[in-house]
């Protein structure tokens, strides 16, 4: 994969920007994006588990299942596509392929919480153990619950709400779904059971682990404020940042341009410029100024992605550049 | 135009005026850099912005690592100068904009 990497410096980026995308939640995007990608990179696994991820997320998971079964040979030590073919065979009904796939994604990975979690619901009396070598998939095959009563929908990582009050009593020989109260509640409600089994439920009660709430940014988010100062001059009619084969990454425009046809024909302009002056043996572009009978564009190249900025013809590009100076720095430090 | 205006400046390298379609018409540089080579460059740069942008009149700088370049469309053709990257492109560019 990583001389793939090298051979085709492209394919880093559309994943680069997939992987933003997915983080942001902007899935159809990052399924967009991936699909152009492969197109051209066929080959370039990390991207097709990065789209059987997003399929997954998005809910389509029997294409996240025919996009990861396709390559599975080459990807079956990759743990992120084990744990997304473990949910999306979960969510497709067939929990005996889903538990293979969760106990190889903790074979590569003992604790991937949400693989722990996913057969903590499946398998009875499971219990995640230090030493996971056993588990293969396609070979042994564990006891499973029954598909549709004893099982509760595993949270997808997007789906992430409160944790559920819904446990599971492995004890029980059907109908294992029980709503009980959480220990710090006052009273325990199971409808139609003894008090005897009460008890004997309690002490089998698995409380689902809370999963943590994730709260940092989305990192575009961070680049709000820097673009939002060079914004803030009267002058400034947009701005945008677009990878440097002319795809819009975000758009901060406050005027009525099309802005993803301009990302194109900069791209274009840009790329024809690297190429001549690297014949040239004089260096790659840094920056360019366009001047436009109504306007002026500034495009800076900013590590794999182009920051570009449309001001009005009478402002001073130098204060356009002093003021994109921090900002470069800060996408440089996100966008790599 | 006179292109001496240009190369009396201090660091700039070259500068020249070429057809639309890339041949030279006139141009002087330093030993180290080919008028004709840059005169194509500027050609086919004006010409990716104007299809680009769909404008005529069209006009550029372009940083790169060790290099400025300026382009401009005018009647007789293009104009290009290219300098170095600490020359005094204020003034360059001042005087680029004067030709008509």
């Amino acid at each position: 994969m990583g001389d793939e990497l090298r051979v085709d410096s492209g394919a880093l980026i559309f994943a680069t920007l997939a992987d933003v995308y997915i983080s942001s939640g902007m899935i159809d995007e990052a399924i967009s994006i991936l699909q152009d990608g492969l197109a051209r990179n066929p080959n370039y696994h990390l991207a097709k588990v990065m789209l059987g991820r997003a399929y997954c997320l998005k809910g389509e998971f029997d294409k996240a299942v025919a996009t990861l079964e396709a390559i599975y040979d080459d990807i079956k030590e990759d743990e992120s596509a084990n744990l997304y073919l473990g949910h999306s065979y979960l969510k497709l009904g067939d929990n005996e392929k889903a538990v293979r796939f969760y106990e190889a994604a903790l074979k590569i990975h003992a604790e991937n919480t949400e693989a722990l979690q996913a057969l903590e619901k499946l398998v009875p009396g499971f219990a995640a153990k230090p030493d996971v070598e056993s588990a293969k998939p396609s070979e042994e095959k564990p006891e499973i619950a029954e598909p549709t009563e004893a099982i509760h929908e595993v949270v997808l990582p997007d789906e992430a709400e409160a944790p559920t009050r819904e446990v599971v009593l492995p004890a029980e020989p059907s109908g294992a779904i029980r709503e009980v109260v959480l220990p710090s509640e006052p009273e325990v409600e199971v409808s139609g059971s003894s008090v005897q089994e009460e008890a004997t439920a309690e002490s089998f009660i698995q409380e689902i682990p809370e999963k943590p709430i994730e709260t940092g940014t989305v990192p575009l988010k961070s680049l709000d404020k820097p673009v939002g100062r060079l914004l803030s001059l009267e002058s400034v009619k947009s701005v945008f940042i677009a990878t440097k084969d002319g795809l819009l990454i975000k758009n901060y425009g406050k005027g009525e341009n099309d802005v993803e046809a301009i990302c194109a024909s900069v791209a274009g302009i840009c790329l024809d410029v690297d190429e001549a002056f690297r014949l040239l043996k004089r260096g790659g572009l840094t920056r360019c100024i366009i001047e436009k009978p109504d306007e002026t564009i500034c495009v800076m190249v900013v590590g794999d992605s182009l920051l570009t900025v449309i001001t009005k013809v009478e402002t001073k590009p130098g204060l356009v550049f002093v003021y994109a100076r921090k900002i470069i720095e800060e996408i440089e430090e996100i966008l790599g | 135009m006179k292109l001496e205006d240009f190369i009396k400046i201090p660091k700039v390298l070259g500068a020249g005026l070429v057809s639309e379609d890339g041949f030279i018409i006139e141009g002087r540089a330093t030993y180290e850099y080919d008028t004709e080579r840059l005169g194509a460059i500027a050609a086919r740069v004006v010409h990716r912005i104007k299809n680009s942008f769909g404008m005529e009149g069209a006009s550029a700088v372009i940083y790169t690592k060790e290099n400025v370049l300026f382009l401009k469309e005018v009647e007789q053709g293009i104009v290009f100068v290219i300098c170095q990257k600490d020359a005094n492109v204020g003034l360059v560019k001042i005087r680029l904009n004067k030709i008509a």
